[in-house]
């Protein structure tokens, strides 16, 4: 499989070594995947990358998880298309609700395994498929 | 001269293998502590990448920095973890660990000059033009936002002297948000925005009209400027378009998200004229024209209410309400379970219940309004429901303060299950305990309405102790694409099967959205894809009423 025909992936993490290991995991199979270390960066890459997925840490310095959703979500061309995945150490159902009003569409509990990881990204990815066509 | 050099404080010869596999790339070291000083010439010198080995975090500072002011970007080669974290602080664009292979290097050096180097300035320019899209546009429906228009017919109003202001206000739209959740409201303001840009297609209006929308507001406005040499629009133009475009907007949203929602729709428009006046700032003239049409849409709305009320009184007096049955079926075997009692005015303007309970709320006839529903509703379970089908009935917890509400008001009770709503804020838990005992031991049941909207957690519901728990329709609205709401209902029917409750799903309006439930082992399924309410015939029949 050549990256060509795999999605875009943005691993949003301000712990480089969280993201490095989602991105280095995600990479093997074949998806082409950026890290953004902020939530600034997330926004900043997100016209340029396009991407399918986002896989989006919500506690970070500065713009949180939330926040970014929301914008993703807001935009003209790219909010529709875009799957955005909560990546979150708090297993409250308040936060839950928090990322349903953002417009999130699915959630990993931190800490989590990277095959379950790469099972939530597949769902998504399927999800999307399935809304485009 | 190559135009791809790779700027780096690394001997060329530990990097040969990685540069062959980037082509056409040239190596260009210099000693760490003059790099910041090498890169600041700039694209222009050639430099595509910068790649810093050293660990001297001033060198590593002054280096990032400048480089990112000549739109360069950077890898770092990192040793430690130290290294890694300063890398990321430093907003270098890659770095790996080493010892790196030669492969490495080279996707790092690719990735980096992938992202097009953003230097802080470009990386802001981006996130606000991110944000500013959408303050501009409205994502919904697509339609330009108040500033933007007003610099598009800025030009227009001053050659042709006059513009009308139409004010769209639709009153209720807001209720639906509160019911159905924001997705619904969102679904439901792109239908109308595109019904209003179809109608206006082909009205005599068509000229130069020109439309914008509130972002994330229900409200719209519609400017419309008079063709060169056509008169403006007369009056009764205009009311007989808004006629028609109520009506046609009204038929669109009932076409595609059901009656009840368009139950709910109204639209009440204000108009304005102004007029080109060079002494005052064209911008404030709109201004004034867009608060004076959205002054006459509310005062249409206030009248519009005083005749609700009116109407209101009389439905009380003539005891016109009647009653929709809507079928809750079990799950598995789609058999009727029981169904949710919803009354409705039988005066046209009245037709929704949220519509007539607001209008109660407003003219304080909320007990005589419940307490009218109640007994239509519970005539219902002589007239037609057949003996094992329970009866969902809707109370809200104030009217427990009704003194003419009580256990012995209703002749069936273990017939009944009442249906609570977990919007309303119940201030004394206790004393409301204690009320809903009484009622229990007559053999009533109890059901938690809305539950999962996000007003009250699992332990206030737990504290009802109820033996339903209907979850919020705005949970079940596309839950077979999203799987927090999917996790959540898991939640939820794992809790009632712990407390020994049933979970009923309402608003299921797909195959998809029922098949996800189902699997979710939600017990009972309340939704159009399998009826629609409808009032049951007199005498209890023993096919199933499938409606839709």
């Amino acid at each position: 499989m050549t990256p060509a025909n795999k999605p875009p992936i943005l691993v949003v993490d301000d712990n480089p070594d969280n993201a490095e290991i989602i991105r280095q995991y995600l990479e093997i199979r074949g998806y082409p995947t950026t890290v953004a270390h902020s939530g600034d960066e997330a926004l900043a890459l997100f016209e340029t990358i396009k991407p399918a997925v986002v896989l989006l840490d919500v506690m970070m310095p500065g713009r949180d998880g939330w926040e970014v959703c929301r914008v993703m979500k807001q935009h003209p061309t790219l909010g529709r298309s875009v799957r955005v995945v909560m990546v979150t150490a708090l297993d409250e159902l308040r936060d839950k609700h928090e990322a349903l009003q953002t417009g999130a569409d699915d959630y990993v509990e931190k800490p989590f395994d990277l095959p379950s990881l790469a099972a939530t990204v597949e769902r998504n990815l399927k999800m999307q498929r399935a809304k485009a066509s | 001269m190559s135009d791809s050099i790779l700027l780096t404080d690394i001997d060329p010869q530990e990097l040969s293998e990685a540069v062959q596999l980037l082509d056409g790339w040239e190596v260009k070291q210099v000693p760490a502590d003059q790099l910041a000083r090498a890169v600041g010439g700039g694209a222009d010198s050639g430099f595509r990448a910068v790649l810093i080995e050293s660990e001297d975090p001033t060198v590593l500072r002054s280096a990032i920095e400048r480089a990112h002011a000549a739109s360069i970007p950077v890898v770092v080669a990192c040793a430690d973890d130290v290294g890694r974290r300063r890398a990321v602080e430093l907003k270098a664009e890659e770095w790996y660990r080493c010892p790196p292979t030669p492969e490495e290097i080279a996707q790092r050096i690719r990735a980096a000059v992938g992202r097009g180097a953003p230097h802080l300035g470009t990386a802001d320019d981006k996130i606000e033009r991110v944000e500013y899209e959408q303050l501009l546009h409205d994502s919904l429906t697509g339609l330009p936002t108040l500033p933007v228009m007003i610099e598009q017919c800025r030009a227009l109003f001053k050659e042709r002297g006059e513009l009308v202001v139409l004010y769209l206000n639709f009153v209720r739209y807001s209720k639906i948000e509160e019911i159905y959740g924001w997705e619904k409201l969102d679904a439901v303001l792109e239908t109308t925005a595109a019904a209003v840009r179809e109608f206006l297609e082909d009205t005599a209006l068509s000229t130069s009209r020109l439309m914008v929308s509130f972002t994330n507001d229900d409200d719209f406005i519609f400017f419309h400027v008079p063709a060169a040499g056509v008169a403006a629009a007369s009056e009764n133009e205009i009311t007989d378009i808004v006629t028609r475009l109520q009506r046609h907007v009204g038929g669109r949203i009932e076409a595609q998200h059901g009656e009840d929602i368009a139950a709910l729709f109204d639209i009440y428009v204000g108009r304005a004229h102004v007029y080109y006046n060079p002494k005052i700032r064209l911008e404030r003239l709109i201004y004034r024209g867009i608060r004076e049409a959205a002054n006459a849409s509310r005062s249409i709305e206030t009248r519009e209410r005083a005749r609700r009320v009116a109407d209101l009184r009389t439905s009380l007096r003539d005891r016109s309400v009647y009653v929709d049955y809507h079928p809750i079926v079990v799950t598995e075997t789609r058999e009727i379970f029981g169904y949710e009692a919803l009354a409705r005015g039988v005066m046209r303007s009245l037709r929704s219940p949220e519509v007539m309970f607001d209008v109660a709320a407003e003219a304080d006839l909320v007990w005589e309004l419940s307490r009218l529903c109640r007994s239509r509703a519970i005539e219902g379970i002589e007239t037609r429901l057949r003996p094992n089908e329970l009866l969902f009935l809707n109370v809200d917890p104030h009217d427990f303060n009704d003194p003419a509400f009580n256990e012995h008001e209703v002749k069936y009770p273990t017939r009944v299950v009442i249906e609570i709503t977990e919007r309303t804020a119940i201030k004394d838990y206790p004393k409301f305990r204690e009320r809903l005992k009484s009622f229990r031991e007559k053999g009533f049941r109890f059901a938690v309405d809305d539950a999962g909207s996000g007003y009250a957690g699992l332990g206030s519901i737990a504290n009802l102790e109820p033996d339903f728990i209907k979850l919020d329709i705005s949970l079940i609205n596309a839950i077979d694409t999203n799987f927090l709401k999917q996790n959540l209902v898991e939640t939820m029917v794992r809790f009632a099967n712990d407390h020994g409750a049933k979970v009923i799903a309402e608003g299921v309006e797909h195959a998809e959205e029922f098949n996800t439930v189902r699997d979710l082992g939600v017990h009972l399924v309340q939704g159009f894809f399998l009826h629609r309410p409808s009032t049951l015939p007199v005498a209890p029949v023993a096919k199933s009423l499938v409606g839709g």
